[in-house]
């Protein structure tokens, strides 16, 4: 019962991680970069949402979509303004330049709106049902249905488009993308505007489960990291799939080892990744 | 560049910088200087721009009353200021840079047992007292340290009201689960907690540490829920508390009571839960109805209005505590009737004077002896429920089911 309990914890947050993932995945996987400012980005979509919710009175899911476009805009200007100065540039630039993003980003959100804990509370935040003696609490089971669906949205993108053929044009073989024609100063900015659209989105539920702050983003740009390297960094079926292991081997571990663990299990997951299978779960070893 | 020229215009910039130097160090002559490093980003944001208000209306305060006097003249209070972003080690390296680079007279404290017990040893070292009013545990003053003072009472006795509290209720409560943070505080809170869960027979059906920085507990309450004890004690900080309590509403998790070390009396805690927080038991020494009074602040109700005046909040016992710290200086400076920090911190170690904390009097070990009260929050408002050994209100009990309630 326990057992089953932490399953379906670990698969309802695993799919979060996922979605927070998928950007971080895809803007490397593209513009080789490193996006240290993700975390930033996740935590702008949750003040987004909190505003809107609390000025407006917006529910936080049915704002989702407008959170989205904001980030992708945020995102796609940034790109077009800053980034595009370091696209495939040596690792450490872009850890540089991104770094000082979060910074900028993480300080002007301080001054705007101090670090007072929020967080986007609709009446049903915890309303929860049981079945067969699990209790699952609705906004999780909504999280979760509203990740599938970005997933499944995002995928079809990338697999049914042109802009998503374009995208992964670019991201296998620059020079050739070139030669065929494909616009790709114009592929990178909307590739980081994507991707900040999906952390964008990830912050808007993040901030339904979780109190808002400034510096929410730090651990989650890392957990991204993870996310995305276990399930093969470059891939996008990967993040999900890494999201979902961590999910899971948090919630375990939690549970059953000690509160104090997970951070050491996902640390040590990733290790262990790296050492046997860099590519990642679902990475193919292309060399690159 | 030439050589030569190069020298010249490095002993113009120096002799300008000494002579500005001079300017300053000749300027502040007529004032004392409470340094401190506090936490205003990071973890322990919200409770650090507590201390950083607090310590800011008490100087304004007592500098419009004619300042501090020592020797026949009057100085004023001013305060070096920085930022420790909730981490103890740029702590030390702040407190170190305010003691040998800023030169300032004395030291308050940083918020956090955590991060006081590292910056406390740069006090020590360089034979600086330092007030603090934000670390409770025991670790901080079981040292032998001469220069550490702490406003708060003992963190290993904060929850023994509570569960003596719960021994008394009807039906009296059998099992507890205890939680805590791995933070200095709340380990101290956790060790002198299972101890009076010993001493009153409560069986302790679930103990465990977490991470300070978590903010997903559905894992723990998964487990506490299927333990499923008559009441909860949770030793943490604001923003865990509050996940736990939402996320423990989330997953239907039902005790008869449940305490929790920091939150419950603070306004902005209430609020942000809104109904959640009903029947939420906490811990404060001091509130604002408290009929309790000194100089500069005439009772505790007027420092509470002028704060909350100037800042737009509530103060609460952290603001309460930080305001003290001040006080003490002023009562300290002008009784050791200098500004050696040798007689200011015995002065400071035998002082006891009434102040709108409450009675400010230090153990041997520098830790302020006062006492605690239990408080239930009951339609949005902190209720005391039981002091000095004495039940003064009824509590709310055992708390209804998430279910049961509106």
């Amino acid at each position: 019962m326990l057992v089953l309990q932490v399953l379906v914890n670990g698969i309802l947050l695993g799919g979060l991680y996922g979605i927070m993932a998928i950007g971080m995945s895809l803007i490397y996987g593209v513009l080789r970069i490193v996006n240290i400012a993700h975390g930033a980005l996740i935590m702008l979509g949750a003040y987004i949402t909190f505003w809107t919710f609390t000025l407006w009175g917006w529910d936080p899911f049915l704002s989702l979509p407008v959170t989205i476009l904001l980030l992708f805009a945020v995102g796609y200007l940034v790109q077009r303004c800053i980034l595009n100065l370091i696209v495939r540039a040596a690792l450490y630039l872009t850890l540089l330049i991104t770094f000082g993003i979060e910074v900028v980003m993480v300080n002007l959100a301080r001054i705007a709106w101090t670090s007072d804990l929020r967080q986007t509370a609709p009446a049903y935040v915890a309303a929860n049902f049981s079945v067969g003696g699990l209790t699952i609490p609705y906004v999780r089971l909504w999280v979760f249905a509203t990740t599938v669906v970005l997933s499944v949205l995002f995928l079809l993108l990338m697999e049914r488009t042109r802009l998503g053929r374009a995208i992964r044009a670019t991201a296998q073989e620059l020079r050739a993308a070139r030669l065929t024609g494909i616009p790709v100063g114009q592929i990178f900015a909307v590739t980081f505007g994507l991707g900040a659209a999906l952390a964008g989105a990830a912050g808007a539920m993040w901030g339904v489960l979780f109190p808002i702050t400034p510096i929410l983003g730090r651990a989650l740009t890392l957990k991204s990291f993870v996310v995305a390297v276990l399930g093969g960094l470059g891939t996008m079926m990967g993040a999900i799939v890494g999201g979902l292991v961590l999910g899971l081997a948090e919630a375990f571990t939690a549970t059953f080892i000690g509160p104090t663990y997970p951070n050491a299990i996902s640390f040590g997951l990733l290790v262990l990744i790296l050492i046997v299978r860099p590519t990642g779960v679902l990475g193919r070893g292309e060399g690159r | 560049m030439k050589r030569r020229s190069c020298w010249w215009l490095a002993s113009m910039v120096l002799a300008v910088a000494a002579i500005l130097a001079g300017g300053i160090a000749a300027g502040a002559a007529e004032e004392i200087v409470l340094g401190a490093a506090v936490s205003q980003t990071g973890n322990y944001a919200r409770e650090g721009k507590f201390y950083v208000d607090a310590y800011q209306i008490t100087i304004d305060a007592i500098n419009r009353a004619g300042g501090v006097k020592v020797g026949g003249k009057a100085y004023k209070l001013a305060l070096k200021l920085y930022d420790d972003q909730s981490d103890p080690n740029l702590s030390v390296r702040l407190y170190t840079r305010l003691v040998t680079s800023d030169r300032v007279n004395f030291l308050l404290g940083p918020y956090s047992s955590g991060i006081t017990i590292p910056a406390s040893a740069v006090a020590e070292k360089n034979e600086i007292p330092m007030v603090q009013g934000g670390g409770a545990s025991g670790k901080i003053f079981d040292r032998g340290y001469k220069y550490i003072f702490g406003t708060l009472p003992k963190a290993e006795f904060y929850l023994q009201a509570a569960v003596e509290v719960a021994v008394k209720l009807n039906p009296p409560v059998k099992t507890a689960a205890l939680l805590y943070s791995n933070e200095a505080f709340d380990r101290s809170v956790g060790e002198g907690t299972r101890q009076w869960l010993k001493e009153h027979k409560i069986e302790k059906v679930y103990d465990e540490e977490y991470q300070p920085a978590t903010q997903d507990f559905t894992s723990i309450l998964a487990v506490i829920k299927s333990k499923n004890p008559d009441l909860i004690l949770m030793a943490g900080h604001e923003q865990g508390c509050l996940n736990f309590i939402r996320q423990a509403q989330a997953a239907d998790v039902n005790p008869k009571m449940w305490v929790f070390t920091v939150g419950p009396p603070t306004a902005d805690f209430r609020k942000t839960l809104g109904k959640a927080a009903e029947h939420v038991y906490g811990i404060t020494p001091w509130l604002e109805e408290m009929e309790i009074g000194g100089e500069i602040f005439r009772s505790a109700g007027e420092f509470g209005k002028q704060f909350h005046e100037r800042f737009g909040y509530e103060a609460d016992y952290h603001v309460a505590s930080g305001a003290a710290d001040v006080l003490i200086y002023k009562f300290a400076i002008e009784k050791a009737n200098s500004l050696d920090p040798k007689k200011v911190r015995d002065a400071i170690a035998s002082l006891d004077v009434e102040t709108m904390y409450g009675r400010v009097k230090f153990e041997p070990t520098g830790q302020i002896a006062m006492g605690q009260v239990l408080i239930q929050v009951q339609d949005g408002k902190v209720v005391p429920i039981y002091v000095g050994g004495k039940f003064v209100a009824k509590p709310v009990y055992p708390m209804p089911k998430w279910s049961q309630r509106k």
